[in-house]
């Protein structure tokens, strides 16, 4: 067989973070993983990108033909929705719907006697830029008054001639017919073909229009910023590397091309935290946990997943900021609790840490140039839990002005508390608060949270994450390898993912099933086309139908996955069968065979296959783990304390806490009663020796 | 006075005794503080998953509460019931782990359940052998027995009518279920299944309560936790009695306002009278002069456990006092606001100390007039810095056969606008129940014959004022086949009331609407028939507006106009604002808009405080007639 060139074999993930841009490379041939970390660059993305492409090709001596792929997880559409100032959108609905974003929902937020004080916030669209066009369909798509066309041009003009330049249209039951909302978009391509447009039944085709609303008016509306971002890569990249294939992280845990995040940008909306949870599911798996929690302590946030038999959960009544999106994303609950969290004192005298946060400007007491209030990082430095110096040892921290402001703060406080007795309560708070969050979270699924694991990833969790597990009662605590490099690694870990749906209830006694085969076909076909315009060979595409499922006469529907083969009664029989246990689970009862059922959404999701990158193992290297030894705070007291460089560590060694290990961008804390184990792939899993108590 | 009357009265203790007690540590204080939160939340989440009843997992109708061993709320998400007349019933020497108490008796449960469908379980916390604390749950369910589905017979004259009422009994024994108790409770109701399934869904989420407060105690001991809980308390005390009470000046200040009708009597004003009593760091609340009890469903059980329940209902608005709606929103209540405020009750035989048997289905009416008439009495003492009025919940829907000759039963918790504040406008069409939430068209289409032809905001229902009412809604259903609505309203003659010079907002309407002619209905309607095709039009309630309106900025009002919130008829009558055509929509006309306020100042007197709209002169005749003639 003659010799071919070296085909290309570097993949590389790309997750672009407020701070850091983190990149991971893959060599498909070895194995071999290699990451790095760049500043992000926030005037423009697309240049931290690139450096970041640049270093690791550099560390790995590869020139850029022999890159086989880019996997990139931004969040330019999340802050396009939370810091961009929404001007210039329009909105067209149904005649006699005018006023559906002002009326929303009629829901006041949580917190009894708010509807007194609180303020409904502005609405992503003034009144004065939503027009109703005549032409109404019932729920089956029949028409019951025919479309206006004259209406239609009349609000192209008027956007027109406002310079409005982005427009969403959403009419009533569009979803079961979009025939209304197709002739608004060729009238709108005759009128005003500048304008942005995106179409209710293209984005989301399900009930619920002032959900749909709202969702097809953040895709309109992250269409231009997501344009220009993907354009600035396109030139950053250069020519060597624009030919290379180029995937976008998704919010449902897929990727897809920069194509087809263009067609529905809004799929990218929370994609942030994404990769991350499918990292760790892959890290869950590799370790022997199946069902985790995982927990990225960022620095003035926490965001807790859960996965369960190795896959993250979706869930699809999500939101960003104050506008509800509803397509499928990663459940993903945030909490206001990170490194940077500031201790401090409330109004009516009690201790509080966070939500208020130190950030990385100023940052905590203890960096150069640091902030004025005690953080969480300033009271684990205090207590020698983490390192004297920032990432790498570049950067040396200042133990004592963190001594200092805890020492300030205690004075401030009834008890006499010593600086380092305050340094370990605000931890304690600050892993109760993850602890309650943690059971909200389970509770509200229906899951036991001592049968799971938890995993911590990100800079500031693993210091603390062991004494949560032991305040929940977890399994063990899982470490990955690199784990401020999880979400990069995560998005070489993902397959293509493309969601299509469309509302169409039935009883179910009256489900016409050469109705439902047709759009169950329909939908896979456009799967099918989506993933092929990627490029993805036949082979490779797997589709699977899942269908949103309630009892009759409720308004709560279940998402269950649906059989595949043809679409007769047997199919019929196992969805409605798997919707009954469906329930079961998430609720705890069902009606099975006393109450009739009610089919409400069709779905499609189409799945492109990728070669998942192995977790290399740990080489074995001769000669025992060195440790140095410095003082930590555990129980009331400093204690000599071993430090051991992560990288030192060899597969199968064992010790019992109290243990502090370090690496490159993050600390683990192994506290008394506890024992570490590395795994075969260098994972570090903690358990507790016997029933202990947390520090 | 009845036996059952007079055991009610007995009182529970309420103050722990001794006034030594450990000093709190800061952290255990905020772990405690942040997990009982926690521990309500995660209660709320598990019922919210298990239960089944539509009020209660779609309209989020159900409430949550812990408390210590004094029977002392500890949360502030929202209101609770009280275990107060458990503890009264059933010492707590005598209950054992593994206990749970049912009830619902409007009457029994001293007052801290409101209507029968509110079945709610209680169960006692245990440390070392000894009960610390109590967990309670109640949920709207869907029906209780009683003369009409639902439970809540618009027209009831007795507490017979209303459905099955439970005293505090023990559903569960040492964790062994009663079931006799389970099979009365069960074969009183047209939803067997339903409410079963739902009273399991809340013992099992109390109980998993009640394991995680125990474990707090495990971990701190009793000493440490109790101490955290009296800091709790006295926290929120103290916010009142430092931070909100100093707002108000030391006086008397009193006022009154009204329920508009009862479902039984002939239309008039029932009325709720409080003379609020400011001293120093003390309020007293005397409701002396209040109507007598109604012969109809809108009696409220309020006099007992002095007054506890009805000041955790209606202190809370006293945080629109803070410096900031931000503060107002940190702001938890618990029991430390009953150590501020005394309540001074009139004789037995009120609207709020009514006798047994006296329906109460529809108290709902009382006990939120009672927050407004709160509101309204202190909006006096603080020269208007209060919001104005707001009605938020009523009832509509439509029942009949389908085209397929099946029954269906639509009904809709329709939210309205609240009222004006001295920083913003009131919010259009909410609901004061947070989370809940309305159907949408494209849900109401799919289940029901109906096609919803108009849902928008109603135009010049927001009060006017510097401070805008939120507006109501518009919103027309067209029945698709002959059937009947009803609705059960209140706010329907008298406006919600604007202050410091802002106007009252739009009384609720509901007319149908046929091809020659609109018949307008009443706000309590049990079935009034409606042919196919024709249009039922519900607009609901704008809110009070706050301040001046001729010292709104006209940019405000032209945005209003063009917004289609307000007419350009209300611009110029209301707002004294003149706007022109232009090629482009609106503009302010600045001169003549200067010229018509000047004009409209000179011609109106002085500014009420209050203002109660144009329904309430005509009320008041009529309600003097009534009286006069019986």
């Amino acid at each position: 067989m003659a010799r071919t060139p070296r085909p290309p074999r570097l993949r590389i993930g790309i997750d672009t973070g407020g701070t850091f841009t983190d990149i991971v490379a893959v060599d498909a041939a070895s194995g071999a993983i290699r990451v790095t970390k760049v500043a992000s660059t926030p005037a423009n993305p697309a240049i931290g990108l690139k450096r970041g492409i640049d270093a690791i090709l550099n560390a790995a001596g590869a020139a850029p033909d022999a890159v086989a792929g880019l996997a990139h997880g931004t969040t330019v559409a999340t802050n396009a929705l939370l810091q961009g100032e929404i001007r210039s959108l329009g909105l067209i609905v149904t005649a006699g719907f005018r006023h559906i974003l002002e009326i929303a929902r009629q829901t006041v937020p949580v917190g009894y006697g708010n509807s007194y004080f609180w303020v409904k916030p502005e609405r992503i669209v003034p009144l004065g830029l939503v027009r109703e066009i005549g032409g109404r369909l019932d729920f089956h798509g029949q028409e019951l008054r025919p479309f206006d066309e004259e209406s239609a041009r009349a609000a192209a003009r008027f956007f027109r001639r406002r310079g409005v330049a982005a427009i969403a249209v959403c009419l009533i039951h569009a979803y079961a017919n979009p025939a209304h909302e197709r002739r608004v978009a060729e009238i709108m391509r005759e009128e005003y073909p500048d304008a942005a447009l995106s179409l209710s039944c293209e984005v989301l085709p399900e009930y619920r229009e002032y959900e749909r609303a709202v969702t097809t008016l953040v895709d309109v509306f992250v269409k231009p910023h997501m344009g220009r971002y993907l354009a600035r890569v396109h030139d950053e990249l250069g020519s060597a590397l624009r030919s290379k294939p180029f995937l976008v992280m998704q919010s449902n845990g897929g990727v897809a091309s920069a194509e087809q995040v263009m067609r529905r940008p809004i799929t990218t909306a929370l994609s942030g935290p994404a990769a991350g949870a499918l990292g760790s599911a892959v890290v869950a798996a590799v370790a022997g946990y199946p069902d985790v929690a995982t927990l990225d302590a960022g620095g003035t946030s926490t965001d807790i997943c859960l996965i369960e038999g190795g896959q993250p959960g979706l869930t699809n009544s999500g939101a960003v900021g104050p506008f509800p999106v509803r397509i499928p994303m990663i459940d993903i609950a945030t909490i206001g609790t990170g490194g940077g969290s500031i201790a401090w004192i409330g109004r009516e005298g009690g201790l509080k840490v966070g939500p208020r946060s130190a950030g990385a400007e100023p940052g905590p007491m203890c960096y150069p140039n640091g902030g004025d209030e005690p953080t969480i990082t300033d009271a684990n430095l205090v207590l020698g839990r983490i390192p004297p110096s920032l990432i790498g040892g570049g950067i040396a921290l200042d133990a004592e002005r963190a001594r200092a402001g805890l020492k300030a703060l205690a004075a401030r406080l009834p008890g006499a508390m010593s600086p380092e007795q305050l340094a370990h309560g605000i931890i304690d708070i600050a892993n109760w608060n993850q602890t309650n969050s943690i059971r909200q979270m389970t509770i509200q699924r229906g899951i036991d949270p001592r049968g799971f694991a938890l995993l911590s990833f990100g800079g500031a969790g693993p210091a603390q994450s062991s004494a949560v597990m032991d305040l929940i009662g977890m399994q063990a605590l899982i470490v990955p390898p690199n784990p401020g490099n999880l979400s990069a690694f995560g998005l070489l870990a993902v397959d293509w993912r493309t969601d299509h749906m469309v509302t169409k209830v039935m009883h179910e006694d009256a489900i016409d099933l050469t109705a439902l085969a047709t759009l169950y076909h329909g939908l896979e076909r456009e799967a099918a086309a989506t993933l092929r315009r990627d490029g993805i060979p036949t082979s490779r595409v797997r589709l699977v139908r899942e269908a949103d499922v309630r009892y009759a006469g409720q308004s709560m529907e279940v998402r269950v996955s649906a059989p595949g083969g043809p679409v007769d009664r047997k199919f019929l029989a196992g969805l409605i069968a798997a919707f009954h246990a469906a329930h079961l689970k998430t609720f705890g009862y069902n009606y099975s065979g006393a109450q009739k059922v009610e089919l409400v959404n069709v779905c499609v999701s189409g799945f492109g296959l990728i070669e998942r990158p192995r977790m290399p193992r740990l080489a074995r290297h001769a000669g025992k783990p060195r440790a140095r030894r410095r003082p930590v705070y555990f129980g009331g007291a400093f204690r000599d304390t071993p430090i051991y460089e992560r990288a030192t560590l060899p597969p199968g060694w064992k010790i019992a806490g109290a243990a502090v290990i370090e690496e490159f961008g993050s600390t683990t804390v192994v506290f008394p009663g506890q024992s570490l184990s590395v795994d075969p792939h260098g994972i570090l899993i903690i358990r507790r020796q016997s029933k202990g108590r947390d520090s | 006075m009845n036996r059952f009357e007079r055991l009610s009265r007995t009182r529970t203790k309420r103050r722990p005794a001794g006034r030594s007690r450990p000093a709190v540590d800061p952290i255990v204080l905020q772990i405690v503080e942040g997990t009982l939160n926690s521990i309500e939340a995660e209660i709320e989440y598990a019922i919210e998953r298990t239960a089944r009843s539509p009020m209660i997992r779609e309209a989020h109708d159900y409430r949550v509460g812990l408390f210590d061993r004094h029977c002392r709320k500890l949360t502030g998400r929202s209101y609770s019931a009280m275990p107060n007349a458990v503890v009264r019933d059933f010492p707590p020497a005598t209950m054992r782990p593994g206990d749970v108490f049912l009830m619902n008796d409007t009457y029994l449960t001293e007052g801290s359940i409101g209507h029968l469908p509110d079945l709610c379980s209680t169960v006692p916390v245990f440390h070392r052998g000894d009960v610390v604390a109590y967990i309670q749950a109640f949920g709207h369910h869907d029906d209780i027995g009683g003369r009409v589905p639902g439970s809540m017979p618009g027209t009831a004259r007795s507490v017979f009518e209303e459905g099955l009422a439970v005293p505090p009994v023990k559903l569960y024994s040492a964790g062994v279920r009663n079931d006799a108790v389970f099979s009365i409770v069960t074969r009183n109701t047209r939803v067997p299944e339903m409410l079963a399934a739902d009273v399991d869904s809340e013992v099992q989420a109390c109980l998993m309560g009640a394991r995680r407060m125990a474990e707090l105690f495990d971990r701190f001991g009793q000493a440490a936790v109790e101490a955290c809980f009296q800091a709790i308390i006295e926290k929120c005390r103290d916010v009142f009695r430092h931070e909100l009470l100093p707002k108000i000046a030391d006086g008397e200040y009193a006022w009154e306002d009204y329920v508009e009708h009862d479902g039984v009597s002939a239309p008039r004003l029932h009325k709720l009278a409080l003379k609020m009593i400011k001293r120093r760091d003390r309020i007293v609340l005397d409701f002396t002069g209040t109507d007598p009890q109604s012969p109809g469903p809108i009696n409220w059980p309020a006099d007992y456990a002095d007054g506890a329940f009805l000041i955790k209902w209606i202190a809370p608005i006293l945080r629109n006092l803070a410096d900031t709606p931000e503060r107002a929103a940190e702001i938890h209540v618990n029991e430390g606001v009953c150590e501020v405020f005394e309540v001074k009750f009139p004789p037995k035989g009120t609207l709020i100390t009514p006798r047994w048997p006296a329906a109460t289905n529809a108290r709902s009416f009382v006990l939120l007039r009672a927050l407004g008439l709160l509101a309204g009495v202190v909006a006096q003492a603080v020269e208007g810095r209060m919001p104005a009025d707001q009605e938020t919940i009523r009832y509509t829907g439509f029942f009949g056969l389908d085209s397929t000759g099946k029954p269906f039963l639509s009904r809709e918790v329709l939210g309205g606008g609240s009222g004006g504040r001295y920083y913003a406008d009131g919010n259009d069409a909410i609901h004061i129940v947070p989370d809940s939430r309305n159907q949408p068209a494209e849900f109401t289409e799919t289940r029901f014959p109906l096609l919803v032809e108009n849902l928008a905001l109603r135009t010049d229902s927001g009060g006017a004022g510097r401070r805008r009412g939120g507006l109501g809604y518009d919103k027309h259903y067209r029945a698709l086949v002959d059937c009947r609505t009803i609705v059960t309203a209140d706010r329907v003659r008298l406006g919600c009331y604007g202050i410091a010079g802002g106007r009252a907002g739009a009384p609720f309407r509901v007319s149908i609407v046929g091809d020659s002619a609109t018949r307008e209905l009443d706000g309590l309607v049990d079935g009034a028939p409606v042919k196919a095709g024709e249009i039922v039009r519900v607009m609901t309630t704008g809110g009070g507006g706050w301040g001046d309106p001729l010292e709104r900025e006209p940019a405000l009002v032209l945005r209003d106009v063009t917004d289609g919130k307000v007419s350009a008829e209300a611009a110029r009558t209301e707002y004294g604002v003149v706007l022109i055509q232009t090629d482009d929509g609106r503009a302010i006309d600045d001169g003549k808009t200067t010229a018509l306020r000047a004009e409209l100042r000179a011609h109106r007197g002085a500014l009420p405080m209050i203002d109660r709209g144009p329904g309430y002169a005509a009320m008041m005749e009529q309600t003097k007639k009534v009286r006069w003639t019986g």
